[in-house]
């Protein structure tokens, strides 16, 4: 406080060198504001200033320090010094004695009367035994309660107005003088007042009067009607007519909770924007989980040109970021010039491609997803349109009519079943139960059972259907397992559109909870793993395929790692590079695999060696040798003997009249190799040999590796025997692999290192040097020091304090015994002036006593 | 094997306790029993019991139990007695002995029994009676010849088990465990000179018999350290086990196969080679004879045997000193896609690791090794090719120079060109495998298994500092690189965000572009 007005000075007399403010009082300090007296403040004075010290004790207030001690002590010493060698007290024993004015409420009132009836009725309850009417009367001025309710007219009390006093007219017509027309004389006009006045009394009793009467008549009157209106009201909440519908609806808006206002709709394009920004961002977590563990930059990535002071501190100079940015540098001829990076680029015709790669990985990771991105999913675009037209184009070229029978069929059958379906359906117990469930329905129909089941079983409605969702799914795999393991020729293509149907209602049932969904699938395709391993020559059933493509269409096979996807890669991949290969059905089921190992990897474009062996194999088979002829081959093919032309087609000249066709459920089923079959399988293969090399491997460096196997193989092939769409597909397949196969590389360098950063040093601070010479001591030891250093100032305090207060109580007996000396001098006083008096009247009647006498 | 020592004194429960163990039929039991609490032999029960081995619907194992302690007890009672002996005690006593007599031929007629049982399809059985076969030669060595070996007895053993039809006999498993006693081991070497087939060539099951016993018989330190017995620790008559003799007798074995061995079939020649090495190579007095052998087998063949013998080789040039010449060029050739699919490709990868060891090879040879291995593994399964780059980058280790592989200098890495590696080169000199690169495990990061591709991830990154340790990974199968995937703990199993309609998926499919199926 004191350094406050000190401030407060010290910038008043600032102010007033600098400034000479206009107005002298601006300065002035009000006479009521609350001033420290300047003398009251005692200074201690400092003898140096050390910096970083706080003092507390520059300053104090002596007089107001004093003063609060001594209340103090008058409060606690002074009250136990008051009631000193005093025997008893008095006690507050009072029901909220502690409560002073405002706080003393209605309810502690009450509850103070209440036990102040208690504390009488105990006292008098012997007496009070046999007095029936104990109810005590409650008075107010000497009057009982009951009398006062009984005479009060509540109404009259505002009009109550008796004036008795005169009105303002006369008093200033009488007063003072008035107009000066006065002809009676002062008694007439008196007399004349009081009758006035009189008259007007009586006038405003018989108001009153009339007034009073009629409202008694009134209130008499209302209470006759009073009954009636109740009646009335009553009967009519009877007679309430029934809620029509407009009333119901009406209720209905009323009592409806109305939208919040950040509900509001959103317009398509908005829902648009929403969706495309989840798909954006679910395709970026897929590319991070593709890339995995911050997986390899590509060899020959050149990192942008980094300084060696370079901080890693995330910034980047404007332009250094641009890599088509100019530079000014010596070429290798020495002249002077920019190089022009993007022309440089644009005129590379060969590494063009490669270039603009290394580029886009160059960019760093975030900036440039974006934009792969859409690349990808234009080209992903551009894809779908070319599978519908070459889907279209087969549809169009192997049979058209059976597609368009059967589509309108299903639609039929799907708008008439719905209704034979019940639509709720218990979830099955037993796996027998539910085959015997959908044994009954057709295929569609199968599916919208399924669904159903899974509406009604929905988790959300109970906790119990986790677990049942769970069961279902289970069933679902074992039904597929039944229905693929032993397919025949007829229905196959059957059961595959049933797993077509079944798709979405296995991916929702899969996202309910993916764990244990996943877990199950898992732990059917380790079933699968372990009977194949068994025998590992043999291919495993059909249904394994099944779940394979069920992992397919379920889950990010892109992942780097995927707990079932990379299990099941592994598991194809040993079933493609061991499984002998001898019959139809091996060949399908082969190509099959190699199709789905590739919707695998066709975002990652990984690849699986196994699937090159086997498109490397067909390719064998299909070339006819003579019997000592010998082509290397790996296992599982053979290099001769009847099963390494398997697939060799014979000189004549049906083949050359076979349609192009897509490979058919039939031949998963199948084991003769039939004529069509071998020109179909060799078209497939070359067909899938191109999208490989063209879509997924091709730009990987080392490609060449893989392509160039198929070279010297595909030559040998009879070309002439085959129809005319497999030789269209030869050259195409060709072209792409000789374009791979040529391709060149540059020799692998190690990732350029970072400038590794110079050496900074800390700077080394010394301790400092404090002028204090102690004693050095152990921890423990320095803290008993502090202790007892403290112990002494606390003793010294408390010393101090008994004894001040000892001489506040010292200070008390001695006012006490002034006190009482002055009262006893007093005393003293009047009993010799009361003696004097006495005598002086003694005296006195002495004296008149001798007057008399003499 | 002590365990019928123990039960010896008390029979009955003995046979209790062996019928709970194989389900004896009771009334079987309660015969062994009858038969052994009365004094006298009766021999027509025992004749009963001996002919219930005949039927081919009984439990011929329980019956094999019962008489294994019936003529134990018998051995005991010297009931029966070997047939030298048998001439006195006919002289000395009267009527026991025609009992005695019956219950000698009887138990001859058990043994040929027994014997004839181990053709039998059954593993259980065969090995039942090879069992007991065997607790027989130890109490009649223990009772009658007084510890010292039935010769006979284990001849007849090991020639039904070379006349076995089957091969390998079903019964050399169970005579793994009396291949380790020492004693059984010199009498096995000492017995199997006699029983050699004539010549492999025309009895390749029996040849395959023979040397498949020979297999068991390890005289490896580990097993000489160990000293089991069969019977016990030699006495007088029967001199202790000595390595010396035995060794005598194993170069006679040898002797004895190499001398029929000629002109016999790939699956004999090979099983000769493993034999050789594994069992007869280390102890082989003149080891440097086999060298003829072994260079016309790595010359003549290829794949298993070849490397075989190169295995074989690679022991004589280090033990011998032999010289031969182009011993990495014939090691290169056998790098080639089919061998994984052979037998022995581990140990191919182990002799390759060895042949390599030496800093001292030339750069180009070396480069010549790694390049092919990249190669290779480009189109290998995946547990060889997480082998194979492993070796790699041992290799690159080992012959730092080599590291010009994954770090060309800058102006090299600036110039695009194809592979100079010549892959159908011969001579792994002339390979030019030094000029090139190892573009292979750049592809090889993009394997679908995410072990290969992090096992290859070494080019990018930096070599390790230590030298990977091979021989873990040689075991490996690749039913453990699934079973290793699937132990993985897993976190989360993400899913597709696309719902796919029907078969196809919503992108990219391609099943149903190739697959007319829906």
């Amino acid at each position: 406080m004191g350094a406050k007005s000190k401030k407060s000075n010290a910038d008043a007399v600032y102010s007033k060198k600098s400034v000479k403010s206009s107005n002298p009082f601006d300065t002035a300090i009000a006479q009521t504001a609350k001033r420290l007296n300047p003398f009251d403040v005692h200074v201690n004075k400092e003898k140096f200033k050390i910096l970083g010290r706080i003092c507390k004790h520059d300053r104090g207030l002596p007089g107001v320090s004093r003063a609060k001690a001594l209340q103090k002590r008058s409060e606690t010493l002074g009250r136990q010094y008051a009631v000193k060698h005093k025997t008893n007290k008095f006690v507050d024993h009072r029901i909220g004695k502690h409560l002073s004015g405002d706080q003393l409420t209605e309810s502690v009132m009450n509850a103070r009367f209440l036990s102040e009836k208690l504390a009488q009725v105990r006292a008098s309850n012997k007496a009070e035994k046999f007095n029936l009417n104990d109810d005590e009367l409650l008075t107010h001025r000497g009057q009982t309660l009951e009398e006062i309710e009984q005479y009060r007219d509540e109404r009259s009390d505002d009009e109550d107005i008796d004036d008795e006093g005169l009105n303002a007219e006369f008093t200033s017509t009488a007063h003072f003088g008035g107009d000066g027309d006065t002809p009676q004389d002062r008694q007439t006009a008196i007399e004349e007042m009081i009758s006035e006045q009189k008259r007007r009394k009586n006038e405003i009793a018989k108001d009153k009067d009339e007034v009073h009467d009629l409202t008694e008549k009134l209130d008499a009157n209302y209470k006759e009607l009073l009954p009636l209106v109740a009646k009335a009201t009553k009967d009519e909440q009877h007679e309430k007519p029934p809620p029509d519908a407009y009333d119901k609806l009406l209720k209905e808006m009323i009592f409806e909770p109305r939208g919040s206002v950040t509900d509001k709709l959103i317009d398509p394009e908005e829902l648009a924007k929403q969706e495309a920004a989840r798909l954006d961002k679910l395709e970026n977590e897929r590319l991070r989980r593709m890339k995995a563990d911050g997986e390899e930059q590509e060899a020959n990535v050149q990192i942008p040109h980094r300084s060696a002071d370079d901080l890693d501190d995330g910034y980047f100079a404007a332009g250094n970021e641009d890599d088509g940015d100019d530079i000014l540098a010596y070429d290798l001829d020495g002249n002077l010039g920019t190089h022009l990076n993007s022309k440089r680029e644009a005129g590379d015709a060969t590494g063009q491609s490669d270039e603009k790669d290394n580029e886009s990985e160059e960019d760093g990771e975030n900036d440039d997803d974006d934009e792969e991105e859409t690349e990808d999913s234009d080209s992903e675009v551009d894809n779908l349109s070319d599978l519908k037209e070459s889907d279209s184009e087969s549809d169009q070229g192997e049979a058209p009519q059976p597609k368009n029978k059967t589509k309108p069929q299903k639609q039929k059958t799907s708008e008439t079943v719905d209704t034979s379906i019940p639509y709720t359906i218990k979830m099955p117990k037993t796996y027998e139960d539910f085959t015997e469930l959908l044994a009954k329905y057709t295929p569609t129909q199968q599916v919208t059972i399924v669904e159903r089941i899974i509406k009604c079983n929905h988790p959300k409605l109970e906790g119990v259907n986790r677990e049942n969702v769970v069961k279902l799914y289970a069933f679902l795999l074992q039904y597929i397992k039944d229905m693929f393991e032993d397919a025949s020729e007829q229905d196959i293509r059957l059961h595959f559109q049933l797993v077509a149907q079944l798709m979405p209602h296995l991916y929702d049932l899969t996202h309910l909870n993916p764990d244990r969904m996943s877990n199950t699938l898992l732990d059917v395709i380790k079933e699968k793993y372990a009977e194949y391993r068994k025998n590992h020559k043999v291919y495993p059933t059909l249904d394994t395929l099944i779940y394979f493509k069920l992992v397919s269409n379920l889950y990010s096979t892109s992942d780097f790692r995927h707990p079932l996807a990379t299990p099941t890669y592994i598991f194809m991949q040993h079933i493609l590079s061991r499984a002998r290969v001898r019959t139809r059905q091996d060949i399908a089921m082969g190509l099959f695999i190699i199709t789905i190992a590739l919707e695998f990897g066709s975002r990652s474009k990984r690849l699986l060696p196994a699937v090159f062996n086997f498109l490397l194999g067909i390719v064998h088979m299909a070339i006819p040798k003579r019997q000592v002829d010998q082509i290397e081959i790996v296992p599982p093919f053979e290099r001769d003997g009847p099963f390494s032309k398997l697939l060799a087609i014979p000189a004549t000249s049906e083949s050359k009249t076979l349609e192009s066709q897509q490979l058919q459920a039939a031949d998963l089923v199948t084991h003769t190799i039939t004529l069509d079959f071998k020109v179909r399988a060799l078209d497939i293969t070359l067909r899938l040999v191109k999208q490989i090399f063209e879509e997924q491997i091709g730009e990987h460096t080392g490609a060449c590796f893989l392509a160039s196997p198929f070279l010297p193989l595909m030559e040998l092939l009879p070309l002439k025997l085959y129809p005319k769409h497999v030789q269209q597909h030869f050259a195409e397949a060709k072209s792409t692999l000789e374009c791979v196969a040529a391709k060149k590389m540059k020799p692998l360098a190690p990732p350029d290192k970072k400038p590794k950063a110079l050496r900074l040093l800390e700077p080394r601070f010394e301790v400092v040097y404090d002028d204090k010479r102690r004693p050095k001591m152990s921890k423990q030891k320095e803290e008993r020091a502090k202790l007892l250093h403290k112990i002494k100032r606390e003793k010294k305090g408390a010393i101090r304090e008994i004894r001040r207060d000892t001489a506040f109580v010292q200070d008390l007996k001695l006012k006490q015994q002034l006190q009482s000396d002055k009262e006893r001098h007093e005393k003293v006083k009047r009993i010799y002036q009361e003696a004097s008096v006495q005598q002086g009247e003694l005296n006195e009647l002495a004296r008149a006593k001798k007057r008399k006498k003499f | 094997m002590k365990q019928p020592l123990a039960k010896k004194s008390a029979h009955i429960e003995d046979v209790d306790v062996s019928a709970k163990r194989t389900n004896v039929p009771a009334e079987l039991q309660q015969k062994a029993n009858a038969f052994l609490n009365s004094s006298n032999v009766d021999t027509k029960v025992l004749r009963e019991i001996v002919y219930l081995l005949e039927e081919p619907e009984c439990n011929a194992i329980g019956v094999m139990h019962v008489l294994e302690v019936i003529f134990k007890n018998l051995l005991k009672r010297k009931c029966i007695s070997a047939a030298e002996k048998q001439q006195e005690k006919t002289k000395s006593k009267g009527k026991a002995n025609q009992s005695n007599a019956k219950c000698q031929t009887l138990y001859n007629k058990a043994w040929s029994f027994l014997l004839v049982d181990w053709g039998s399809a059954s593993k259980e059985e065969s090995s039942v009676a090879l069992k007991v076969c065997m607790q027989l030669i130890l109490s009649e060595s223990k009772y009658i010849y007084s510890n010292a070996w039935p010769r006979n007895a284990l001849r007849s053993v090991l020639e039904t088990l070379v006349n076995s039809e089957t091969t390998p006999p079903t019964a050399v498993a169970a005579f793994q465990k009396y291949a380790r006693c020492l004693d059984v081991l010199q009498m096995t070497y000492e017995l199997l000179p006699e029983l050699a087939p004539n010549i492999f060539a025309d009895s390749p099951n029996m040849a395959l018999n023979y040397l498949a016993i020979i297999n068991l018989l390890d005289l490896g330190k580990t097993v000489l350290n160990a000293k089991e017995y069969h019977i016990g620790p030699g006495t007088d008559k029967q001199p202790n086990f000595e390595y010396n003799q035995t060794r005598k007798h194993l170069n006679a074995v040898w002797k004895g196969i190499i001398a029929s061995c000629s002109g016999v079939d790939e699956k004999v020649h090979r099983q000769v080679l493993v034999v050789l090495l594994e069992r007869i190579l280390p102890h082989l007095q003149d080891p440097i004879l086999l060298t003829d052998f072994l260079m016309d087998s790595l010359h003549q063949f290829d794949g298993p045997i070849a490397l075989l013998a190169l295995q074989g080789i690679f022991t004589l040039m280090q033990q011998q000193n032999i010289t031969y010449p182009d011993v990495y060029q014939k090691l290169y050739n056998m790098f080639y896609p089919r061998m994984f699919y052979n037998k022995y490709k581990a140990r191919l990868f182990y002799l390759a690791d060895i042949f390599l060891t030496s800093t001292h090879l030339p750069e180009n040879l070396v480069a010549a090794f790694v390049k092919r291995l990249a190669r290779l593994a480009l189109k290998s399964p995946t547990e060889d090719a997480i082998i194979m780059i492993r070796f790699i980058c041992n290799l690159l280790l080992r012959h730092t120079g080599l590291q010009r592989l994954i770090c060309a200098t800058g102006a090299a890495s600036a110039v695009e060109i194809s592979d100079p590696y010549d892959e159908t080169e011969l001579d792994p000199v002339k390979a030019g495998a030094l000029k090139s690169s190892l573009w292979e495990m750049s592809l090889l990061q993009k394997h679908a298994v995410p072990e290969v591709a992090n096992a290859a991830r070494f080019v990018s990154k930096s070599l390790p500092v230590v030298e990977f340790d091979l021989s873990a990974l040689l075991e490996m199968k690749e039913c453990d690189i699934f079973d290793d995937e699937v132990k993985k703990e897993v976190n989360h199993f993400t899913l597709g965000y696309e719902r796919p309609t029907n078969f196809a998926l919503p992108q990219n499919d391609i099943v149903t572009k190739y697959w007319d199926i829906i």
